[in-house]
């Protein structure tokens, strides 16, 4: 008798070719920081990758640039055209395969703490579709 | 074309079925979309890991969400 298939939810995508990821949000203070703070979270929970923080990213710490080198693929989610997460990447020499930059997804930058559920469903599904990607647009 | 989008209704599952249509949509294919999610079936076609993606009958994917630029990949054949 045929054993039961296995869901891939968790981190078991590498054992079928997936990638392994890290997620790295910039965790501003405006509500886009906010939103990529929970949407690297919600991704996590899905099981697309690690969420990690920015700031040990920009510490320089080497253990996090062993897992980094280990990975398949950085994941940089930036609130804003400012782009913070991706000057601290590239600062620390790590270039990410997918960016994400939350307001190119129709989201406004405003300095409030409220954000909905949808925004957050907005950035997790780009990451999902690999909007981030070179070459692929964030408007869909 | 058939696609089958095989899967007992995990996030995966569902995540892999929204890039599936956005894909035919930005393709402009016409597609037949299915949700395979009965387990014996999923059994019966061999899958050990889910979600799993078949084009006509041929598995393409298994075990991972492909992104839109992958799947559009797979299905420009």
């Amino acid at each position: 008798m045929a054993s039961r298939p296995e869901c891939a939810c968790g981190d078991t995508s590498a054992l079928a070719g997936g990638k392994r990821r890290i997620i790295f949000p910039c965790a501003g203070t405006a509500n886009v920081g906010l939103i990529s703070n929970v949407a690297a979270l919600q991704l996590a929970l899905e099981g697309y990758g690690v969420a990690t923080c920015i700031a040990l990213l920009g510490s320089g710490d080497p253990g996090l640039k062993k897992r980094i080198a280990e990975a398949d693929e950085v994941v940089l989610i930036d609130g804003c055209p400012m782009t913070c997460g991706a000057k601290i990447a590239n600062a620390q020499g790590v270039t990410p395969a997918q960016h994400i930059v939350i307001t190119g997804l129709g989201i406004d930058k405003v300095y409030e703490k409220n954000f909905t559920e949808d925004e957050v469903e907005l950035v997790v599904s780009a990451a999902w579709e690999g909007r981030g990607r070179p070459g692929e647009t964030h408007a869909r | 074309m058939k696609i089958e989008v095989l899967g007992t209704g995990c996030m995966k599952c569902k995540r892999l079925f929204k890039n599936v249509e956005i894909a035919v949509k930005e393709l402009g294919i016409t597609a037949e979309i299915v949700k395979v999610d009965d387990i014996s079936e999923i059994i019966n076609r061999g899958v050990m890991l889910t979600p799993a993606l078949a084009v006509d009958g041929e598995m393409k994917v298994s075990g991972r969400v492909a992104d839109v630029k992958e799947l559009k990949e797979i299905l420009k054949g």
